[in-house]
């Protein structure tokens, strides 16, 4: 017999009132923590992706815009841009590096992104950690595919496997205009890499050469061209039923092509050399990753009325601005969720105190002093604090998955789930410590019972 | 035998051995001008000493016995438990000391609800000095001695004189000098009450432990060789 039986048998007296607090305080915590590491581990998925590069071209509505979808594969961009302005542009200024990119096509819903070999070489996903291969190497010419960590355990696919892309859109819900969803089953892609995860949002994607995704257009507008030119002379393509280009298009992944001719890069027109964003990065001084022309070639950049300029640090930055107030209202309204459970903590034991009176009492004729009684209720109520804090815990460590899912699946997000345990070690600290503020007044109570009234009927 | 009313010299009072209750000028009343409800010249018991101490309800024998335990304060006068004054004491050493040497028995048990027979004997054990180790079975055989044999029941599933039984072994499981026991056989049968006496008489006597026994059962007094009244030790 212990101060510790007393507690246990304390609360598994009235188990239900314990247990309903204890959820109580499970659900605070796990609120709490949820929002902390959402934060957080936002703020990281953002920050990962864009890299080491200092700007992004595109031609999307603005800055912001186009880093969602240059970088974070939030949407596909509608206004591609020409390989002629993009030779113009990277020469416009000393860059480290220009990577040209391509985004619209997918493969099961993870996006496909068109670039050259230098996106492995020179582009860094996160500062100062280059690519790394898992298994096998960078693509080295067309139709060859590389997987990001996360596409590589989403489809299940593995090196050497064959491939057909989805050309077009995914389903993008903007009601946005633009070809229909498609597959070539006649432009088979190899898988010969599957990259380490990097944490940021290209772990979802695949990546294949520019030349490719450009044949695949190619293909598309010679077919549109042959079904023109067919209407113009009243016929229809050999192995083609569609009335229209349209309905060429919806036909979708119904049934292989057979046109007569497989296209080639050299079928390639200059219409069909088209990217959709571009990578920069400035020299650099060895050590900085500040160059000091860089406010100087971003301004000149943005005279380009026909280009968007974004510097993704600072679009994510503006971005967590904008949201920075929702942010302290949903952690606000955490901590009161908090307090209420400390309320709730206080207001069971509150109660219980009326039914143990007597066993205050009797304890308090054995031997217990005032303080040691004080310390049994104190001791309780962090006992519940602590049990509530392990269940919101487990709690948030279960939401958390569930969220960084919907995050990927919803705005492509790439967020580490994983419980920080620095911030899971506070918050739990932080819940006893509330707990224990919570059973002051009962403990008060408790300390205070009049010995001699509560051991009545005495004669 | 009745002793005589100041009651001041129990068998051993007059001896070199400290009585185990020594009550000097003792006086209580609630408030600053409220009618003297204890008034007491004197009153002694020695080790082993059994008192009976009679009286109509409401009377003030169980504040009385509240003033010994140090659970109230009083207004003036000195009570001693083996020579130590107990409201010299304060807080966490008064209650510290009243665990260790009295042991107390009440008329509804007061036992712990949700708690077995055993744990209520060894949760008067937690605040004694005898080491952790041996609570359980000091228990268990004090239980068996006193005829419990569920010593691992609830109370409430026991009968009441068996309840009765689990407060008297919770009562002397420190071994203490002085044994308080209020009305203890108010809730019991006729039969009962002299069963549930005669244990609490027999284990004070086998722990030497002064008794001092309140009731208004004319049944208890013949039991007792030493019998006052409140009024008897007033002042």
């Amino acid at each position: 017999m212990t101060d510790w039986t007393i507690i246990t048998r304390s609360l598994t007296a009235r188990l239900f009132s314990t247990v309903t607090t204890v959820i109580t305080v499970a659900v605070a915590v796990a609120l709490l923590l949820t929002l902390l590491t959402m934060r957080d581990a936002g703020r990281r998925a953002f920050d990962r992706g864009s890299g080491n590069m200092h700007l992004l071209v595109s031609r999307d509505a603005s800055p912001l815009v186009s880093v969602l979808n240059g970088v974070f594969y939030a949407g596909s961009p509608r206004r591609p841009i020409e390989w002629s302005k993009y030779e113009q542009l990277a020469r416009s200024a000393p860059f480290e590096f220009a990577v040209p990119t391509q985004i619209g096509d997918n493969y099961r819903g993870n996006p496909v992104l068109g670039t050259t070999p230098e996106f492995f070489t020179r582009f860094q996903p996160v500062d100062k950690r280059p690519w790394a291969f898992a298994q096998g190497r960078a693509f080295d010419k067309d139709w060859e595919v590389v997987l990001g960590a996360q596409a590589a355990r989403a489809t299940g696919l593995r090196l050497g496997d064959k491939i057909s892309l989805t050309h077009g859109a995914a389903a993008a819900g903007d009601g946005r205009a633009g070809p229909a969803p498609h597959e070539h089953q006649q432009f088979k892609y190899e898988v010969v890499g599957i990259l380490e995860p990097t944490g940021s949002a290209h772990d979802r994607a695949l990546f294949t050469s520019l030349q490719s995704a450009w044949i695949i257009h190619a293909h598309d507008r010679r077919e549109r061209e042959e079904m023109a030119e067919a209407g113009r002379a009243g016929e229809r393509p050999a192995g083609h039923e569609h009335e229209t280009a349209e309905e060429h298009a919806a036909h979708a992944d119904t049934h292989d092509h057979e046109h007569e001719a497989r296209t080639t890069a050299a079928d390639l027109v200059e219409g069909d050399r088209l990217i959709t964003g571009i990578y920069l990065r400035l020299i650099a001084r060895a050590g900085s990753d500040a160059p000091a022309n860089l406010p100087q070639v971003f301004d000149q950049l943005r005279r380009d009325t026909s280009i968007t300029v974004a510097q993704p640090q600072q679009e994510i930055g503006k971005l967590f601005g904008i949201v920075s107030s929702v942010d302290k209202i949903l952690l606000g309204m955490a901590v009161v969720v908090m307090i209420s459970s400390g309320i709730a903590i206080m207001l069971a034991l509150y109660n219980s105190m009326e039914q143990r009176r007597r066993q205050i009492a009797v304890l308090r004729v054995l031997g217990a002093s005032r303080a040691r009684v004080f310390n049994l209720v104190i001791t309780e109520s962090a006992v519940i604090g602590f049990l509530g804090a392990i269940a919101g815990v487990a709690i948030a460590a279960g939401g958390l998955v569930v969220v960084a899912r919907v995050m990927k699946r919803s705005v492509g997000l790439v967020i580490d789930a994983g419980l920080a345990p620095d911030v899971a070690m506070i918050v739990m600290s932080l819940t006893i410590v509330l707990a224990s503020l919570a059973g002051i007044i009962p403990a008060a109570m408790a300390y205070r019972t009049a010995v001699a009234k509560n051991l009545k009927p005495m004669g | 035998m009745v002793n005589d009313a100041t009651a001041t010299a129990g068998p051993a009072a007059g001896g070199g051995e400290r009585p185990a209750l020594a009550i000097e000028g003792l006086r209580f009343r609630y408030g600053a001008d409220g009618p003297w409800i204890i008034d007491i010249g004197g009153l002694r018991l020695a080790r082993g000493e059994q008192v009976l101490l009679t009286g109509g309800s409401g009377r003030g024998k169980s504040t009385l016995l509240q003033l010994i335990a140090g659970l109230l304060e009083p207004t003036s006068g000195s009570v001693r438990v083996e020579g130590q004054a107990m409201h010299g004491l304060r807080g966490a050493a008064r209650d510290l000391f009243r665990g260790r040497h009295i042991g107390m028995i009440f008329q509804t048990f007061n036992l712990l609800h949700g708690f077995s027979a055993l744990e209520n004997v060894m949760a008067a054990l937690m605040f004694s000095s005898i080491p952790r180790g041996e609570h359980r079975r000091r228990a268990a055989e004090l239980l068996h001695h006193l005829g419990i044999e569920r010593a691992d029941a609830d109370p409430d599933r026991l009968s009441v004189g068996q309840q009765q039984r689990v407060a008297v072994a919770r009562a002397v499981a420190c071994d203490p000098v002085l044994v308080l026991a209020d009305e203890p056989t108010a809730s019991l049968d006729p039969e009962n009450s002299a069963t549930a006496m005669e244990l609490i008489q027999q284990i004070a006597r086998e722990k030497n432990a002064a008794l001092l026994c309140t009731s208004h059962d004319p049944a208890m007094a013949d039991r007792f060789e030493r019998r006052v009244t409140l009024e008897e030790l007033r002042a």
